[in-house]
């Protein structure tokens, strides 16, 4: 066992520091959400042209073929910056792996660049109104017709869509085999008349996901990944990839947030209220078990090829450690964090969903009682 | 980076796996608590192995290596509850080597090293484990830790929920003994590790227990493993299991090559086991229905183990205490 960072990987670290002091963007703006869109965008770009964009990618594709530790390093900095999340992280996150894992070349060479210069960005239409947690049961229907396939239905809670060029869908191209079998999975062009989109406004009062109503949308042939009826094994590659990374830049970001709850603990003298500093030595005890985990995950896909446990429990721990914090920061710093606006309460809002986004809670449990402790399935 | 033991290491960890299995099966676990006496013949082969003295100095006899091999083998012994005196006199062993003065050091280390000894570590206001037969007693208390022979100390035997295990309260009279010169925060910082690594053990064999007894046991018809209650019990004790885990291992780390992050890595670690533990062999009860809340089972014994160990040297409360105040000094420094 050795924690220390290598050479290269302090290399690594303090060549994107230096260069992270030399182009950060500045304070993300509060409050509008184009706004904020456009500087996430901007930022990419600047990451773009720095050759930081996805360094976990492929050189080939544009990435710096950074091994598992350089990523986790990479988010970790990103996040103790307090930089912003690039404008298309699920296009760089989500569909840039899928397409890298079953696409063409012809369709690598055509969707992989844009996605890192921020040029095209994508979303993801997975869930429906009937199709949540039950993703495979999904109704979605496309049609083939000549070269093209005819795509009619509903999408809901896709983020990001109001910005999208191309939606990674999932839509079921046989109705007469087994569910999870007769699944497709496309690139969509979002620039076409057939679909609507319909801004969701969230509980926090902002609207970042939509839901898309398509009426016979065309997509050409060409845009099918994997193979007709491989969806279901396409789209869980994008599942597998959904936290992939990201899980760093969510951790030092919540360790700056409950950095500034002590703080203002220490400056309004409620540390020394023993409930209050027991709250907090918890949050402390939970965000670094999450990194400690996050960590040790890494090492065990070094050693075994595959994700050990940690893998499935960091999103649970990671959502239910960042509730809890915005709830302690209502404690703590008093009504501020109540007053409409205000960082604080927009978390204390926006929280809610950490639990339900990417996979439920209770169904990450399902997944780690079936699948890492081989509970038998449930009725 | 590597978070991940050395082929070494496994393999220290894998033997002490195997030995424990084959040479402390819960039966003798039963017969020893039911009859409150030890399994002699265990801690003779745990001595010949050099476990006492894995992780003191080579000048005194012991084996050279860290707490990290340290805590692979209490891991191993928590997870078989095998009853010897091996953690106390571990423990002992690692607050001498740290906070004591050459003196001290070369008297004790080599004695405890060899199993000729056997040692313990405790305050004066909690349960000690194994001071009773012990030689040399580490008593901390607010001016530090003092080091005593057996006769300069009071030790009185108690039966403590956790017969697996032997314990005593142990107090001395003012200005008996000597004192420990070194930082002695550090130094039990280092044996509260080592104790979170037993509880790690403990923990994950309350799920393995657990685990297979839910796949068994059939209601309604189907296994009650089945259930998502029970599956997502089970989930929440693999997730106490590995983030205890998780933290010990960066506290051994800690300890042995990276001592500036060894109070927060120790607190946190101690923290997670502590609550972690009760968690776990709680539910292990609960999973285990009526059968769970009866002598015959064995789940009783792991949550016994658990409730001694997680008071022991500060509970979750008073290290979740500690993180804060480490976080408060943080930030500010910074401020
Ligand atoms: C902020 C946010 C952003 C999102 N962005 C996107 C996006 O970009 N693209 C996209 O495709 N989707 C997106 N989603 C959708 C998200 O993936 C789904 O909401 C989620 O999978 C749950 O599905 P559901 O909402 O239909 O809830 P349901 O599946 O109806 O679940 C309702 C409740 O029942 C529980 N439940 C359901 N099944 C089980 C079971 N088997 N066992 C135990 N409990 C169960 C759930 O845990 C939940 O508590 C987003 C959601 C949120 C909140």
């Amino acid at each position: 066992m050795d924690l220390t960072f290598s050479e290269a990987e302090l290399a690594f670290r303090d060549e994107l520091r230096s260069w992270l002091a030399d182009h950060h963007p500045g304070e993300m703006p509060h409050g509008d959400e184009d706004e904020q869109y456009a500087f996430r965008r901007d930022w990419q770009r600047t990451l773009y042209d720095g050759g930081w964009a996805a360094v976990h990618w492929p050189s080939r594709y544009g990435g710096r073929d950074a091994t598992l530790t350089q990523s986790a390093i990479y988010f970790e900095e990103l996040g103790r910056a307090r930089a912003p999340l690039a404008a298309n992280v699920l296009g760089l996150l989500l569909a840039g792996p899928t397409i890298m894992a079953w696409g063409t070349e012809e369709q690598q060479d055509r969707y992989l660049t844009p996605i890192l210069s921020a040029e095209e960005i994508w979303c993801q239409g997975f869930s429906e109104p009937e199709a949540g947690s039950d993703l495979a049961s999904l109704k979605t229907k496309a049609v083939r017709d000549g070269d093209e396939w005819v795509v009619t239905g509903q999408k809901v809670w896709t983020s990001g869509a109001q910005h999208s060029k191309w939606c990674m869908l999932v839509a079921r191209t046989d109705q007469d085999v087994p569910k999870h079998k007769g699944l497709s999975y496309f690139l969509m062009d979002m620039e076409q008349a057939e679909i609507q989109v319909r801004p969701l406004v969230q509980i926090t009062g902002e609207a970042e996901f939509n839901e898309l109503f398509i009426e016979e949308a065309r997509i050409p042939h060409e845009n099918l990944l994997g193979g007709e009826g491989n969806g279901w094994k396409v789209a869980l590659t994008t599942l597998m990839n959904e936290r992939a990374g990201l899980g760093f830049f969510l951790q030092v970001r919540m360790r700056n947030v409950l950095d500034d709850l002590v703080t203002a603990a220490v400056q309004n003298g409620r540390i020394d209220d023993p409930v209050v500093a027991d709250r907090l030595g918890d949050l402390h005890l939970r965000t670094e078990n999450l990194r400690l985990l996050a960590y040790r995950g890494l090492s065990t896909i070094e050693r075994y090829g595959q994700p050990g446990p940690e893998g499935s429990l960091t999103k649970w721990l990671w959502s239910e450690t960042n509730q809890l914090l915005a709830q302690t920061a209502a404690d703590v710093v008093g009504a501020d964090a109540l007053v409409a606006g205000t960082p604080w309460a927009y978390e204390l809002l926006r929280s809610r969903g950490n639990s339900i986004e990417g996979g439920t809670t209770e169904i990450l449990k399902n997944i780690v009682a079936e699948r890492v402790l081989r509970l038998p399935r449930a009725a | 980076m590597n978070f991940d033991f050395s082929e070494d290491q496994h393999e220290i960890k894998r033997t002490a796996h195997d030995l424990l299995a084959k040479r402390s099966p819960l039966e003798r676990v039963r017969a020893a608590a039911e009859s409150r006496t030890y399994d002699d013949g265990l801690w003779t082969e745990l001595v010949e192995l050099g476990w006492p003295g894995i992780a003191i100095d080579e000048q005194h006899g012991g084996g050279g290596l860290g707490v990290v091999e340290l805590c692979t083998l209490l891991e191993e012994g928590g997870h078989a509850l095998a009853g010897s005196p091996f953690l106390a006199t571990a423990l002992c062993g690692l607050v001498l080597q740290a906070a004591g003065d050459d003196g001290q050091r070369a008297a004790w280390l080599p004695r405890l090293a060899s199993g000729e000894v056997t040692g313990t570590v405790g305050t004066a206001d909690a349960l000690v484990p194994d001071a009773d037969g012990a030689a040399l007693l580490l008593l901390a208390d607010a001016d530090g830790i003092r080091l005593l022979e057996r006769y300069e100390a009071t030790v009185e035997p108690v039966d403590a929920i956790d017969p697996t295990r032997r314990y005593a309260r142990v107090s001395a009279p003012a200005g008996a003994g000597s004192p420990l010169p070194g930082d002695v925060e550090a130094a039990l910082d280092r044996a509260r590790v080592a104790v979170a690594a037993e509880l790690v053990g403990v923990s994950a064999r309350a799920l393995e227990m657990t685990v297979a007894y839910v796949q068994d046991r059939k209601q309604f018809g189907v296994p009650v493993g089945s259930f998502q209650a029970v599956q997502h019990r089970c989930a929440q004790m693999l997730l106490h299991t590995e983030s205890a885990r998780a933290a010990t291992y960066f506290a051994a780390w800690a300890a042995d090559a990276d001592p500036e992050r060894l109070a927060e890595g120790a607190a946190l670690a101690k923290a997670a086991a502590s609550d972690g533990v009760r968690e776990t062999t709680a539910s292990a009860i609960q999973a285990h229905g009526g059968i769970g809340f009866t002598w015959e089972a064995d789940v009783h014994w792991f949550y016994k183990r658990a409730q001694l160990g997680a008071a022991y040297l500060g509970g979750g409360g008073a290290m979740r205490a500690r993180l804060a105040r480490l976080a408060a000094r943080r930030v500010e420094a910074v401020v």
